[in-house]
């Protein structure tokens, strides 16, 4: 007893036990809670953040999805769209080339047609000269052998007639 | 003792050494000279006046009381700084506090942070007055039973309040008469009751508060020898195993103050109702 006596000192005690619920009061009051309340709500903010991060991601996978699918559109479109150009270009093309050749066809008509018209008319022309040079020819003839006038009947009838047999 | 020490300080020289040994001399010739001397200790000894006695007398509740005083500081000057990114103070005593957090409810469950306050609190309380035996010219305050009594007093009645509130009176009477099933149970109870209030209320906080004591109270002695085996040594050769006694003294307080809230958390969780009731209290609008 006497070990307890001289150790334990009830006023000492009474004044521990005092200051050390002062100070988990206090403690608890102005530090405790607030730093365990501030350290939850940080981790469900971070929590949260996390969880938003991945929504965001798988977001944007979909979006990535989507756009891959729209440009995979786009780009057929555009395709499509050359394709027809070109074929669009080779029709014209083939219609330049038709009525070009067409028209290289009438002309080349048309210049048959003409040369052939020049053709007959250079020939009347030259039937009409022949004519009058046989005129001039048999004038001439006439001019220098009317003397001779049975011979000379003979030879105008034989050279008209070998002009008629060339006819 | 004194005597071998006077005579090896003899042919040492050098005024720290003299003044040093004359404290530890005078420490040894006390009348209660289990402890290395603190300021307090050296005031009273240097002008012995009615001051100095009645700092003396209360030399435990200083040094407690600065500790309280610490602590309370920078725990609360640390809660002040609240941000998103804790700096500085902020971030050291919120890894402390989570640390304790984490600990108590692994202990105790997810209903556990209500209790990590107290047990924190205990913690670093005991803690530091455990340390600041080793800081020259101080003294731990627990290495007096009165500084120990007084913390388990509080623990025991913070563990059988929580008792009280959690399993509700009924049931917390009943856990004291020792749960009676049958008549021979209800016969018991007399002898039930007398035991539990004796353990509960006796043993929790004398075993608390003696091991504490005495292992503080011991570290401190183990100190002391240590200082004046240094001091007797030749070369001082002693000072090696007087650091390897700081050090011990430092991972020893740091033990006790763990056993001390260890086995603060695990009579709480004594008194905390049993797995199944947890679940109906769960499920039930619960407090």
């Amino acid at each position: 007893m006497d070990f307890f006596k001289q150790n334990i000192i009830p006023g000492e005690v009474i004044v521990q036990l005092l200051a050390f619920l002062i100070v988990f009061w206090a403690l608890r009051k102005m530090a405790w809670g607030p730093i365990l309340s501030a350290l939850q709500e940080r981790r469900d903010q971070i929590k949260k953040e996390f969880d938003r991060i991945e929504t965001a991601k798988k977001e944007i996978e979909t979006l990535k999805a989507e756009y891959a699918v729209h440009l995979q559109k786009i780009d057929d479109e555009a395709r499509s769209k050359l394709q027809e150009a070109v074929d669009e270009g080779r029709r014209i093309a083939r219609e330049i080339q038709d009525g070009a050749r067409k028209e290289s066809e009438q002309t080349f008509q048309k210049a048959k047609e003409n040369l052939e018209v020049e053709f007959a008319k250079a020939r009347l022309e030259l039937r009409r000269e022949i004519a009058d040079l046989a005129i001039n020819v048999s004038a001439r003839i006439l001019k220098e052998e009317m003397s001779d006038t049975k011979k000379q009947e003979a030879k105008v009838l034989g050279i008209i007639e070998e002009l008629e047999k060339a006819r | 003792m004194a005597d071998p020490i006077h005579h090896e300080t003899t042919h040492a020289t050098g005024a720290i050494h003299e003044a040093v040994h004359e404290v530890v001399q005078h420490a040894a010739e006390h009348h209660e000279a289990h402890e290395l001397p603190n300021w307090i200790t050296l005031l009273n000894d240097h002008f012995d006046t009615g001051w100095t006695h009645f700092l003396h007398q209360w030399e435990n509740v200083i040094f407690s009381g600065a500790i309280a005083c610490l602590i309370s500081l920078v725990a609360i000057r640390a809660a002040k700084k609240d941000t998103l990114i804790p700096m500085g103070i902020r971030n050291f005593v919120e890894v402390l506090f989570e640390a304790i957090e984490a600990f108590v409810t692994g202990i105790l469950g997810p209903h556990g942070t209500k209790h990590a306050p107290f047990l924190g609190t205990l913690f670093f309380y005991v803690l530091l007055q455990n340390w600041l035996g080793l800081v020259p010219f101080m003294k731990s305050p627990t290495s007096a039973w009165s500084t120990t009594v007084a913390i388990a007093l509080v623990t025991m009645v913070y563990v059988q309040i929580t008792g009280i509130r959690e399993q509700g009176v009924w049931h917390y009477l009943k856990h004291l008469a020792g749960n009676p099933q049958n008549i021979f149970g209800i016969i018991l109870i007399p002898l039930m009751l007398v035991i539990n209030l004796i353990l509960e209320l006796g043993a929790v906080p004398f075993s608390l508060s003696l091991r504490l004591f005495a292992n503080i109270s011991s570290e401190d002695r183990l100190l002391l020898n240590f200082a004046q085996l240094t001091l007797g040594s030749p070369f001082y050769i002693g000072f090696f195993f007087q650091l390897f006694g700081n050090m011990l003294a430092i991972i020893f307080s740091l033990v006790q103050a763990f056993v001390f809230m260890l086995l603060s958390t695990v009579y709480i969780s004594l008194v905390l109702p049993h797995e199944d009731h947890e679940h109906e209290a769960e499920t039930a609008p619960a407090h």
